[in-house]
């Protein structure tokens, strides 16, 4: 069993991509007034799309500690302050997203087995791009799991500059969608193979 | 000088707009957890926008109606909760891909184009999508903006003193996302109304504003006892 904390910033509609079952059992953390987190019974910490970068920022350091104690964090949102060890998202607008082709560059740990690439591509709507937005600047020796049209990174695994394990996006929500009608090899199967890659590290590890 | 409050959650976007080199001379960035009377005294008018702290809103009610009393504005987007606003909102499906699917039917079929937000506008401008309705709002209110099923999107009130503009679509958030292009009729418009001022140019990006340690206006990321650890 996985224990996965969900930061929350009191959006609406959370709970529904991260429902606890029999494989991961999650927590929603409130970001409050004096907020000072306890990641210390957790195995991973999720920034989800839309989270709140002024808070994480203020917790940096605590958050560091998590990772080099050997924890995971997934952030699926754009951190325009570097409280993210090592690498540093940057917004762009320069390309429209009808030029956004997604392409797999590395996948050391199967995060896109089973995944139609094309799905990430081009939506059930016929909506091209997954969302992400911008694109990461990766800590060196990071691997660089999907590049967009122009070579940029768009999934980054970071398992070098802490002692724990980062998956980050440039922004492309992620989460168990299958409730809101994600089919099983869309955007919803990038995020149950992570969990797996995190239910296999935790076993190993501990 | 700033003007314009955007009430903020920490969210990219957000941030986006209000460091826009276009919007960041009108644009006062108000960190939820930091919005107090005192903090936006000087401001005219105050955007909440999609992707708010509902609980954190409903702590600050009395902040938010003692600005509406000193007759000033507040334009609240997307969702809502009627902990603090007198209104009942309701979840929708987004429609995001009507203009692919079915072009003449966009998610809103009836706009008031007599308000000046969105006098002159085109409707594929006064419309992109929506995040759900309002089944109720309050007394004496003006509905300006309806679905095809006669359901309310946009409406004001001058109930409180001051405006409340209330509506599902989310402006702000998704100008910063800049996935949606046409969208600086829509938020030029709406500023002009808010403060008087309208900008200019088109949206841009600095670099310098990203990555940062420290946000302007915002305490070193430690804002209203969220401490630096």
């Amino acid at each position: 069993m996985l224990h996965a904390t969900v930061i929350s910033n009191g959006l609406s509609g959370l709970p529904r991509a991260y429902t606890s079952d029999d494989r991961i059992r999650y927590r929603l953390e409130a970001i409050v007034p004096a907020w000072a987190p306890d990641f210390s019974d957790d195995d991973l910490v999720i920034a989800p799309n839309g989270t709140d970068h002024v808070a994480l920022l203020a917790i940096r350091e605590r958050m560091r500690a998590f990772l080099d104690d050997g924890g995971a964090l997934a952030c699926f949102c754009g951190w325009f302050t570097d409280w993210v060890p090592g690498n540093r998202w940057v917004h762009d607008n320069s390309h429209p997203t009808r030029e956004v082709e997604l392409r797999l560059a590395s996948d050391r740990h199967g995060l896109f087995a089973g995944v139609d690439l094309g799905k990430f591509n081009v939506d059930r709507h016929g909506i091209r791009g997954w969302w992400a937005c911008g694109y990461i600047e990766p800590a060196p020796g990071a691997e660089v799991v999907l590049v967009d049209t122009w070579g940029r990174a768009i999934v980054v695994v970071d398992e070098v500059t802490t002692g724990g394990f980062q998956l980050l996006t440039a922004s492309g929500p992620l989460g168990d969608y299958r409730r809101v009608g994600d089919t099983d090899d869309g955007i919803g199967r990038v995020y149950r193979n992570l969990i797996s890659h995190l239910t296999h590290r935790t076993l190993v590890t501990t | 000088m700033k003007r314009i409050g955007l009430v903020f959650n920490g969210v990219w976007s957000q941030y986006a707009v209000a460091t826009a080199p276009k919007y960041r001379e009108l644009y006062d960035l108000v960190y939820i957890h930091e919005l107090t009377a005192a903090r936006i005294a000087t401001l005219d008018a105050l955007v909440i926008p999609f992707q708010s702290n509902q609980p954190a809103l409903e702590a600050r009610k009395d902040v938010l109606y003692g600005f509406l009393a000193q007759g000033k504005k507040i334009a609240v987007f997307g969702d809502s909760t009627p902990l603090w606003l007198d209104a009942q909102w309701e979840d929708r499906p987004v429609n995001n891909y009507w203009w692919v699917k079915t072009p003449d039917q966009p998610p809103i079929a009836h706009t008031d184009a007599t308000h000046p937000v969105y006098a002159g506008l085109q409707p594929r401008h006064a419309c992109w999508h929506i995040h759900g309705v309002y089944t109720r709002i309050p007394d004496n209110s003006r509905v300006i903006q309806r679905n095809a099923e006669q359901e309310v999107v946009t409406w004001e009130t001058e109930c409180y003193g001051g405006t409340l503009f209330a509506s599902t679509l989310d402006p702000m958030v998704e100008h910063g996302i800049q996935q949606i292009r046409h969208l600086d009729r829509y938020v030029d418009r709406l500023t002009t109304w808010l403060c008087g001022e309208t900008p200019s140019g088109a949206f841009t990006i600095d670099p310098a504003s990203y990555g940062v340690r420290a946000i302007p206006g915002v305490a070193t990321g430690a804002p209203a006892g969220v401490g630096v650890n």
